[in-house]
C-alpha cells in the first residue's frame, strides 16, 4: 500500500480522487489538504510516499510548495491539474507525472503502476521548481502567514521548530533551515542559525575565533568559527 | 440759384454712376472697414477716381469750376482714413491743378484739406471705438458741409486777386455746400443700402447653411448608402429651393430628388460628363446653360438647364462621389446656393467621415463582446466539467442541475448582437455561473445578494455584471486560503438632480491593484468600462477601489433612464 497526501482546493475534487484512489486497493490516502500551506506541514510530518497534488492553489501553488520540500526527503509527485498548458508541457518535457482533471481510472491505475515501478528513484523536481521562494508560510496562533524572504533578520533551528525572527515577530517556518538556505538569500552563519545579510549591523569578533552578528533591529546571532570565514568573505573582510 | 440746380443736376449724374458702380464687386471694399491695406489701397484707387469725376462734373463759372469733387475727398476720407484721405485729396487736387485757371492752387490745396479732414474724423470715430457712425448719411453729410467752407475760405485766402476770388466764392460757395453736402449724404446712404442687402443675403445664406448643418447630424450614422443620401438630398432640396438635388458615389446615382425625378432613376450608373470630370479631378464643374451647354445626359426633353456638381472628397483628398445641383431651364442658379452648394459638399464629406467613424467604433464594440464572450476560460470549463465529474458520484441530481446551468451559462453568452438586457436577465446569466462556482469552492465561497426590485427591470448593456463577479471569484475569493465572500448590491442613489443605478461586487480578497497604466486593468474589466462610458457618457462607468487584504470593489454607475442617442 502506498501512504498518499491528496493537497487540492477544491471539496468535490479531492472527494472524487479519494474514492477513485480507495477503489485500486493499492493506495491508502492518509490525509487530505485543501492548500498548500497545510500540506507543507502534511508532508514534513507523515512523509508520505505519493503526493496528488493540484496546480492551482490560493497563495502558495502547488510548484511553489514543491520548491519548499526538502529534496533529500522528497515524496514522489503527481500533478493534478484540470487546464494548464504551460504546466502541462513542463511535465512532459521532464517526464513527470501528471493527470488531467477530470480523472480517469484507468489512467490513474497506469500512474500508479509506474510509481510503483520507480519507487527506489530519487525524484528530481528542479527544472519546475524555483530557485528562490517568494513567500515563506509560517504558521502562528490559529492562523496562517506569509512572510517575504526580505523580512526575515534571523532564522533559528530549535527544538521545537524553525523559528524566524522578524523586525518586531517571531515565527514558526513550515520549512526546513536547509530549504531555506537553498533557496532564499538568507545566509548560515551557524549550524543552527541564517542570517539576513542585508539586515547586519554588526559583528563583533570574539576571542575564541567565533563573532557574534547584531541585526539591525537588535537580534543576536552567534557565529562560528567554521562560517565566520565565510561571512568575512563575502564581505570581502580579510 | 440756377448754379445750384445745374450742380445738382450735374450731381445726379455723378450719384447714377456711383450707384451702378455699387451694383459690381468693386464697391465690396466699402462696406466694412478692415483696416488692411489691402482695403486702404481700394478706397484710394476708387474715391481718386470719384474725385476726378466731380472735377470732369464741372460748371465753368467766371474761369473757376463750381464741382463736386469734395464728395469723393471727404469720402475717401471718411472710408481710408487720413492718410487715404490725403491721398485721394492730394491726387484729386493735382488733377485738379492741371486744369488750370486762378484758383487752380487753391483747389489743389482745399480739396487735400477736404481729404485730411474726412480722415480726420475717421481717426476721431475710430479712436472713439464707434467707427460704424461713419456710414451715417447725416455724418457725411455734415463733414462736407464743414469741409465745404473751409474750401471756400481757403480760396478767399489763397486766389489771386482777392477781389475776384471773393466774387467767385459769392457766386458757387452756397451752390457748392448744398450740393456737395447733399451728395455725400446720398452717396453714404447708397453705400449703406449695398451694405445692408449684403448683410441680410449673408444672414440668410448662414441660417440656411446652420439649418442644413443641424439637419444633417448624424445622417450618415449607419454609413453612405442610398438610404442616408436620400434624406440628406431631401433636406438639401427643400432648404435650398434648388430644382433638384442628386448624390452619387463614385459609379452611380444614390439619390435624386426634384425635377426630373422620373428619368433620374437611383442606382443609374453615372453618364453626365460634369460628373466624370468632377469625381476625376476634384474639382466643382459647373454648367450654367447659357455660357456651358447643359443637357442631361439621359433624357433629352428633361426640364433641367443647368448644374453644378461638387465632389465629396475625404480626408485623403479621394472623391467619394458628388453632390449634383440642378435648376430647370426657366431659372437662373442663384450664386447663393452656388456658393452655398460647396459648403454643403464639405459638410456632407464630413458627416461621411464622421458616420463611418461612429460605424467602426460600433463594430469595434460588437467585436468586443464577441471577445468577452470568447474569453470564456478554458479553466473555468475544465474545472467545471471536474466539479460535475466529482458531483455526479455522490449527488446525481445536483450533478444535473450544474449541467443545466452550464448551458444556461454558455446559451447566454453565445446570444449575439443583443447591446441591452434587463438587470433580470443578467442576474440570471449570473447565476448561472454563480451555482457552478459555488459547488466548484464548495465550502469556500459564499454569496449574498442584494438587489432593489426596481432595478430588474432596467436595461443595461450585456455582459456588465458577469465579468466584474468572475474577476471578483478569479482573482479575489479563489485566492484566499479562508473563506472567500461575495457581495452583490444594487440599488438607485440621488446624486444631484440625476438617478443613478449603482451595481457593485464586492469581495473579501482585497486584491485589486490599481494598474500602473491603462491596459493592466485586465481586458474583461476594461471593456465593462469602456461599453458604458460609450453608451452613456465619460461621467459613468467603472470603478475599483480596494483595500489591500480587506476588500475589493467593483462599482458601476449608470445614469437611470437617459439613454444618450447613439
Amino acid at each position: 500500500m502506498l501512504k498518499a497526501i491528496i493537497i487540492d482546493d477544491e471539496l468535490y475534487a479531492r472527494e472524487e480522487l479519494n474514492e477513485l484512489l480507495v477503489e485500486t486497493n493499492q493506495v491508502q490516502v492518509i490525509e487530505q489538504c485543501s492548500n498548500a500551506i497545510e500540506g507543507l506541514k502534511a508532508i514534513n510530518c507523515l512523509k508520505p510516499d505519493v503526493v496528488f497534488l493540484d496546480i492551482h492553489m490560493p497563495q502558495i501553488s502547488g510548484l511553489e510548495l514543491l520548491s519548499m520540500l526538502d529534496q533529500e526527503t522528497m515524496p514522489k509527485v503527481v500533478f493534478v491539474t484540470a487546464y494548464d498548458e504551460y504546466a502541462v508541457k513542463a511535465f512532459e518535457d521532464n517526464a513527470f507525472d501528471y493527470l488531467l482533471k477530470p480523472v480517469e481510472s484507468c489512467r490513474l491505475l497506469k500512474t500508479l503502476k509506474r510509481i510503483n515501478a520507480e519507487r527506489s528513484e530519487l525524484p528530481n523536481y528542479e527544472p519546475i521548481i524555483n530557485n528562490k521562494l517568494e513567500l515563506i508560510p509560517c504558521s502562528g496562533f490559529n492562523r496562517i502567514l506569509l512572510l517575504t524572504p526580505n523580512e526575515i533578520e534571523i532564522a533559528m533551528s530549535e527544538q521545537t521548530g524553525v523559528h524566524l525572527l522578524t523586525e518586531k515577530d517571531k515565527f514558526t517556518a513550515s520549512l526546513s533551515l536547509k530549504v531555506l538556505e537553498e533557496k532564499t538569500d538568507l545566509i548560515r552563519c551557524h549550524r543552527q542559525y541564517l542570517i539576513n545579510p542585508t539586515c547586519i549591523r554588526e559583528i563583533k569578533l570574539l576571542d575564541n575565533g567565533s563573532a557574534d552578528i547584531v541585526t539591525k533591529s537588535g537580534h543576536h546571532a552567534p557565529v562560528s568559527r567554521r562560517y565566520l570565514k565565510v561571512i568575512k568573505d563575502r564581505f570581502g573582510l580579510l | 440759384m440756377e448754379v445750384t440746380l445745374l450742380l445738382l443736376q450735374q450731381l445726379s449724374v455723378y450719384l447714377v454712376i456711383t450707384y451702378l458702380l455699387s451694383k459690381t464687386p468693386l464697391f465690396m471694399p466699402m462696406l466694412f472697414i478692415s483696416g488692411r491695406n489691402s482695403h486702404r489701397i481700394a478706397c484710394y484707387l476708387l474715391f481718386s477716381t470719384f474725385c476726378i469725376l466731380g472735377t470732369y462734373f464741372s460748371l465753368s463759372i467766371e474761369n473757376a469750376l463750381a464741382n463736386t469733387r469734395a464728395i469723393g475727398a471727404v469720402m475717401g476720407g471718411l472710408m481710408g482714413g487720413p492718410v487715404v484721405g490725403l491721398a485721394v485729396g492730394l491726387t484729386g487736387g493735382l488733377h485738379r491743378y492741371s486744369m488750370g485757371g486762378f484758383t487752380d492752387v487753391a483747389c489743389m490745396i482745399s480739396t487735400t484739406c477736404e481729404g485730411l479732414i474726412g480722415g480726420l474724423l475717421h481717426l476721431y470715430y475710430l479712436r472713439k471705438g464707434c467707427i460704424e457712425k461713419i456710414f451715417r448719411p447725416l455724418t457725411a453729410m455734415a463733414i462736407t458741409l464743414f469741409a465745404e467752407i473751409v474750401q471756400m475760405l481757403i480760396i478767399l485766402i489763397v486766389a489771386e486777386p482777392f477781389d475776384k476770388a471773393l466774387l467767385l466764392v459769392q457766386s458757387i460757395a452756397l451752390p457748392m455746400i448744398i450740393a456737395n453736402s447733399v451728395g455725400a449724404a446720398l452717396f453714404m446712404s447708397i453705400i449703406q443700402d449695398r451694405k445692408a442687402i449684403f448683410e441680410k443675403n449673408y444672414n440668410a445664406f448662414s441660417n440656411k447653411a446652420l439649418r442644413i448643418a443641424q439637419l444633417s447630424v448624424g445622417v450618415f450614422r449607419n454609413g453612405f448608402d442610398a438610404k442616408s443620401c436620400q434624406k440628406i438630398a431631401n433636406i438639401i432640396h427643400q432648404e435650398t429651393g434648388v430644382g433638384a438635388v442628386s448624390i452619387t458615389d463614385r459609379e452611380k446615382i444614390l439619390a435624386f430628388i426634384g425635377v426630373g425625378d422620373d428619368h433620374h432613376l437611383c442606382g443609374t450608373v453615372i453618364s453626365s460628363d460634369y460628373t466624370l470630370q468632377a469625381i476625376k479631378s476634384g474639382e466643382m464643374t459647373y454648367a450654367d446653360g447659357y455660357s456651358t451647354a447643359y443637357q442631361c445626359s439621359i433624357h433629352e426633353d428633361c426640364k433641367l438647364g443647368s448644374v453644378l456638381v461638387i465632389p465629396l472628397l475625404e480626408a485623403d483628398g479621394r472623391v467619394l462621389g458628388t453632390v449634383k445641383l440642378y435648376e430647370p431651364k426657366q431659372k437662373m442658379f442663384s450664386t447663393l446656393n452656388r456658393s452655398l452648394g460647396e459648403g454643403l459638399a464639405k459638410l456632407i464629406s464630413n458627416q461621411i467621415l464622421l458616420g463611418r467613424y461612429i460605424q467602426q467604433k460600433n463594430l469595434l464594440n460588437q467585436s468586443e463582446i464577441r471577445l468577452l464572450q470568447a474569453q470564456v476560460n478554458p479553466h473555468f470549463l475544465f474545472n467545471t466539467l471536474n466539479t460535475i465529474s466529482a458531483v455526479t458520484r455522490k449527488d446525481p441530481q445536483k450533478a444535473r442541475e450544474l449541467i443545466q446551468h452550464l448551458s444556461h451559462f454558455f446559451r447566454s453568452n453565445l446570444k449575439q448582437n443583443i447591446d441591452q438586457v434587463t438587470v433580470k436577465e443578467e442576474l440570471e446569466h449570473v447565476h448561472a455561473y454563480l451555482e457552478i462556482e459555488l459547488a466548484r469552492f464548495a465550502d469556500r465561497l459564499s454569496v449574498r445578494e442584494n438587489i432593489a426590485d426596481e432595478l430588474l427591470s432596467l436595461k443595461i448593456p450585456t455582459f456588465t455584471l458577469q465579468p466584474l463577479i468572475e474577476n471578483a471569484i478569479k482573482h479575489g475569493t479563489s485566492t484566499l486560503i479562508g473563506k472567500g465572500e461575495l457581495d452583490i448590491n444594487g440599488y438607485l442613489l440621488e446624486q444631484g438632480k440625476e438617478t443613478l443605478v449603482v451595481l457593485e461586487v464586492i469581495d473579501n480578497a482585497g486584491n485589486y491593484k490599481t494598474p500602473t497604466n491603462m491596459n493592466s486593468k485586465g481586458l474583461g474589466l476594461q471593456i465593462v468600462d469602456k461599453r458604458i462610458k460609450n453608451e452613456y457618457g465619460q461621467r459613468y462607468g467603472l470603478t475599483m477601489t480596494c483595500e489591500t487584504g480587506v476588500y475589493s470593489k467593483a462599482t458601476i454607475l449608470i445614469p437611470l433612464q437617459k439613454r444618450k442617442e447613439a
